[in-house]
């Protein structure tokens, strides 16, 4: 076992993945000799060759769109988009094609890719490199969305987005790519997708959030301790589709909910866990849902940016108005 | 096209191109040059004729049946069987075909049958589960994104060292989308075992060729991709085939864009209304030298095809057109539920969900189309 | 129409409780035919109706508290008045999250009873369980009315202002015979302490820094009811003879018990008797209300060992507490009244 970041925690699942199935290609911008700009493919190209770690022109349509015509012959492409930013020329492909080869051939071809794309604001970059636009994926049917919050979620998440037989958007929060160290074996077990998992459990609040987010909510969550209040803190992980039961069972216990996102609020994925808990949980409300979001706004450039995103005070403010209630 | 004004002395020419056009079968009914083997071959002509009368018959019929309120809007090919039919008739069994929404004669050609291309203009999914051709693409609606599809196919032949190509048709609008460009791109810097084929039928909805684009041939993009474009006479379906042929036996080593040249005799789709935007006395012309006449004159000509036999074929590509509509029009519709099968190879728990919505809804007797 | 309000009914009473009606609205009532009975501190009152006419409205339920001066009942007058008005009463929805919702309909609560205290307006968990139909799942509720209300009130004065401090000690009363009062003798004591330390028979005015030592004793004497406390006052007792101060006690006791007692005879206590030893308990530390100063408990009397003469014999002692506020009065003068009153009762 040995201490991994975030993004040596891909590394290390690409690595196991391609080693232990030779259907799994990777393909990319720089992803090969250069290792991809966050180094998340450092090294596979040079243990398993530019045949099956390409680098690709620059041509984010035609990365998604070859995965799509790798993927029904059969092979399990992990296409990297390097910033969410430039994900869109791509869309029309993951939407029109990807998330619609199976049911319209009735099974008969299917498409097993995986589009790994940094995502996420926080680390002061140039205009167009923090996007957090998770919801416009979110809501394809055929689609899966998945957000590691740490090395081992993103090691565990990846391999069962790699093996699962549908297509997934991997978003990877880059803000945590470096910050969270943890011990990782190396044993190729997946985590569950369509699951989400309690990081702090907690009987008076249940505070639901993903990827960056689950650090400053854990920190309100502390912080809210201190105050004598015990937060339930709980990360989604598999956005499309949100494990609305692990959710609604949290809710069930505490009577309220503070869902927390850095995308912008406005028919964000919190949208959706409001509604779904309005739906399933209404009798057990004590307060309405609260939703700690990036504004509806272009995200700002780095002087600005902290502003934008939820932070440990915003998510703590909006739990105390949550206990204000009933 | 006009050059800029540069000194000659402080310039040098780097870089010239040259386009090829073959043609054997011409519409006037001349033969040039030396016909390939298979032309010389009159059960294979006439197979090739059959083909595309059948196509022909195919997509009248579907019209007809679009007319009629029994199937969804439909793009028929007429003027454009030579192209398709000589397109799959170059291909093997192992290749692998990813067509746009116009290719029914490739499709027919390679397995496909008739109810199942009835069934998807008809709306219903199981048309794509093709029983013939288990790799083939479906009928692409976007235009060109499946361009990049091929080139992946092609790639993952590659990858496993197969001997199989992967061949891409798509219209002359298809030349101006970025996805054509970087599928082109990626197809010649990998060296992608694939054959691009423009269907150039002169039109892209209303708007001519011409205004498509500056290039004086669509052939010509390829170099820009760094691989050899080369144009065909699209009405010959022999021209057609023989360089398809060419094209494939040396994709192991490099792609090729084929530009077919034909024109779209009938309206874009069944919702297309062709009279809009262009005058009759041209559609007239071109009639003069469809695919069709053109390959009848040379069997009559060469092989003394006969009445009686024209009058059969006819006959039985009627009859199998009819008894493929039968069979659609009798097929039971898919329950409701169908539509969340398939999604996921296992549905997740919200599509479970919903599908049991549906279902407790069908079976109280609420119909989802009603 | 004319609006009749709630009298003054005595000295110092600012509201009375609504018992019952006993006209309804459109009857006819003629000037002084009973009205309307209500309670104030410990009595209850009879109001006439002060004129002739039909009756429009009544202001009030039984149960409800008027303060002196609200509007009583309304009577028809001539004229027709205004009626324009508001059209209907448009009631607020309760405003209550699910949650809460659920578990008042668990407990078979009327939202609609409820007063909210959320910061939202909205009824809260806490309100359920604390509102009447919660509390009625615990146990048996009663609002406190009457002497109830003004005992709760009384005392929570008297810790806001007296500062006290308790003596015990016993009184050995074996030679009393079977006939004797014990609450008459310790009247008695009572006066023959008061001569001697006459500032426990005080009222102070602390705000006014001003101490009034009386001239006579008006013993209140505590007396328990099913009601409640009561403290009746019996006056003058150091210059009454006993059959006069018996005679007082008795009536004292029946006007009490028939709820008859005016209000008057409650007010103006110099001292306070708890002979609370009737029911049980032995020595206590006892509330004194201000702006008396000192208050005399009795406890059970009963036989004890003692020592006389040297020998240890069983005599019936009986035993006192002296509270007193020592704001007023000193440990000194506390001692010499409680010695008195011992005194006064062994011999």
């Amino acid at each position: 076992m040995t201490d991994c970041t975030l993004v040596e925690a891909v590394r290390l699942a690409l690595n196991h993945a391609m080693a232990h199935d030779e259907r799994v290609v990777i393909l990319g911008e720089d992803v090969g000799i250069d290792g991809g700009v966050f180094r998340a493919t450092d090294g596979l190209w040079q243990r398993f060759g530019g045949e099956r770690v390409r680098d690709t022109p620059l041509s984010e349509a035609a990365i998604a769109g070859v995965s799509v015509g790798l993927a029904t012959q059969g092979f399990r492409p992990v296409a990297e988009i390097q910033f969410m930013g430039f994900v869109y020329p791509a869309i029309d492909q993951m939407v029109n094609h990807a998330s619609r080869m199976r049911t319209r051939t009735r099974g008969r071809l299917s498409c097993p890719m995986v589009l790994r794309v940094p995502y996420g604001g926080g680390i002061r970059a140039p205009e167009h490199h923090s996007e957090s636009t998770e919801a416009m994926f979110a809501h394809i049917p055929g689609l899966r969305v998945v957000v590691p919050s740490s090395p081992r979620k993103a090691y565990g998440l990846l391999l069962a987005a790699i093996a699962d037989p549908d297509p997934v958007v991997f978003l990877e929060p880059k803000r945590i790519y470096r910050s969270i160290k943890e011990p990782l074996d190396d044993d190729g077990e997946p985590l569950p997708l369509d699951r989400c998992f309690v990081l702090r459990e907690g009987s008076d609040l249940s505070i639901v959030t993903w990827g960056a987010m689950t650090v400053e909510a854990l920190a309100a969550a502390e912080q809210l301790a201190a105050e004598g209040v015990s937060a339930e803190v709980i990360d989604a992980a598999t956005l499309k589709p949100v494990d609305v039961d692990g959710i609604v069972a949290s809710v069930e216990k505490t009577g309220r909910c503070v869902v927390v996102h850095e995308a912008a609020k406005s028919c964000g994925v919190g949208a959706e866990i409001a509604a779904s808990i309005m739906e399933r949980a209404f009798l057990s409300l004590l307060a309405p849902v609260e939703r700690v979001t990036g504004y509806d706004t272009v995200m700002p450039l780095p002087r600005l940016e902290s502003h934008y995103l939820p932070d440990t005070p915003r998510i703590a403010d909006a739990a105390r108005r949550s206990l204000s209630y009933s | 096209m006009s050059e800029l004004p540069l000194d000659p002395g402080a310039t040098e020419d780097v870089g010239h191109f040259r386009v090829r056009r073959e043609c054997f079968l011409d519409a006037d009914g001349s033969v040039h040059g030396e016909l390939p083997a298979f032309a010389r071959d009159r059960s294979e002509v006439v197979g090739l004729y059959e083909a595309m009368l059948v196509t022909r018959a195919f997509d009248e019929k579907a019209v007809a049946l679009q007319r009629t309120g029994r199937l969804g809007t439909f793009a028929s090919s007429l003027g454009q069987e030579a192209v398709s039919v000589g397109v799959a008739s170059a291909m093997g069994s192992d290749d692998v075909l990813v067509p746009s929404f116009r290719d029914q004669g490739a499709q027919l050609w390679r397995g496909v049958t008739m109810e199942e291309l009835l069934l998807y203009w008809g709306g219903d999914e199981r048309g794509s589960d093709f029983s013939g051709p288990r790799d083939d693409f479906p009928v692409n609606i976007p235009v060109a994104s499946h361009v990049l599809h091929a080139a992946g196919v092609a790639l993952a032949f590659k990858l496993r060292g197969e001997q199989r190509s992967a061949v891409c048709l798509f219209g002359d609008g298809a030349t101006s989308k970025g996805d054509f460009y970087e599928a082109l791109n990626l197809a010649g810097i990998w060296r992608l075992p694939a054959v691009f084929v423009i269907n150039n039928n002169r039109w892209a909805i209303s708007v001519p060729r011409e205004a498509q684009t500056a290039a004086a041939t669509l052939a010509q993009k390829a170099i820009a991709a760094g691989m050899e474009g080369v144009q065909v006479d699209g009405n010959d379906v022999f021209a057609v085939r023989h360089v398809v042929e060419a094209a494939l036996a040396r994709s192991a080593s490099a792609p090729t864009l084929v530009e077919a040249l034909t024109y779209r005799l009938g309206d874009h789709t069944t919702a297309d209304d062709a009279s809009r935007y262009r005058d009759d006395a041209q559609t007239s012309r071109h009639w003069k030298r469809e695919p069709v006449a053109r390959l009848k004159r040379y069997l009559t000509e060469r092989f003394d095809w006969s009445k009686q036999e024209e009058e059969a074929l006819l006959q039985s590509a009627r009859e199998r057109v009819e008894e493929a509509a039968r069979r659609y029009l009798d097929m039971q519709a898919l329950p409701a539920t169908a539509m969340f099968d398939h999604l996921y190879e296992e549905p997740p728990k919200d599509v479970a969900i919903q599908r049991a919505e549906v279902a407790a809804r069908s079976s109280q007797g609420e119909r989802i189309d009603d | 129409m004319k609006d009749f309000c709630l009298p003054d009914l005595g000295e110092g009473l600012d509201e009375a409780e609504i018992i019952s009606w006993h006209a309804g609205v459109g009857d006819h009532v003629v000037a002084d035919q009973p009205l309307v009975s209500v309670e104030t501190a410990k009595a209850i009152v009879e109001i006439p109706s002060p004129c002739s006419g039909h009756i429009a409205k009544r202001f009030g339920e039984p149960g409800d508290i008027l303060k002196v001066g609200d509007p009583l009942v309304a009577f028809e007058s001539g004229e027709r008045e205004d009626a324009a008005t508001v059209v209907g009463e448009i009631p607020a929805a309760p405003r209550a999250a699910p949650a809460v919702r659920r578990r008042a309909r668990e407990l078979g609560i009327d939202l609609a009873k409820i007063t909210p205290t959320g910061i939202h307006g909205e009824i809260t968990l806490h309100d359920l369980e604390t509102g009447v139909a919660g509390l009625e799942q615990r146990g048996s509720v009663q609002l406190l009315r009457g002497p109830r209300r003004t005992m709760a009130r009384n005392m929570a004065q008297a810790r806001d202002q007296v500062v006290p401090a308790t003596l015990h000690d016993d009184a050995d009363v074996e030679h009393w015979t079977s006939d004797a009062n014990p609450t008459i003798c310790l009247a008695h004591g009572i006066a023959a302490a008061c001569r001697a330390e006459p500032i426990l028979n005080a009222w102070l005015d602390a705000d006014r820094e001003r101490l009034t030592i009386h001239h006579q004793v008006d013993l209140g004497i505590a007396v328990d009811t099913d009601q409640g406390l009561f403290v009746p006052v019996l006056r003058d007792i150091g210059n009454r003879a006993d059959d006069d101060l018996r005679a007082g006690l008795e009536r004292l006791e029946t006007d009490v018990s028939a709820r008859s007692i005016p209000p008057r005879e409650m007010l103006g206590a110099t001292i306070t008797l708890s002979n609370f030893g009737m029911l049980g308990g032995r020595h206590a530390a006892l509330v004194v209300l201000p702006p008396q100063v000192a208050i005399l408990g009795a406890g059970r009397m009963a036989p004890r060992a003692v020592v006389a003469n040297g020998e240890i014999v069983v005599h019936r002692l009986l035993p006192l507490s002296l509270t007193f506020d020592h704001r007023a009065v000193t440990g000194g003068e506390a001692a010499r009244f409680l010695a008195a009153v011992k005194k006064a009762l062994e011999s």
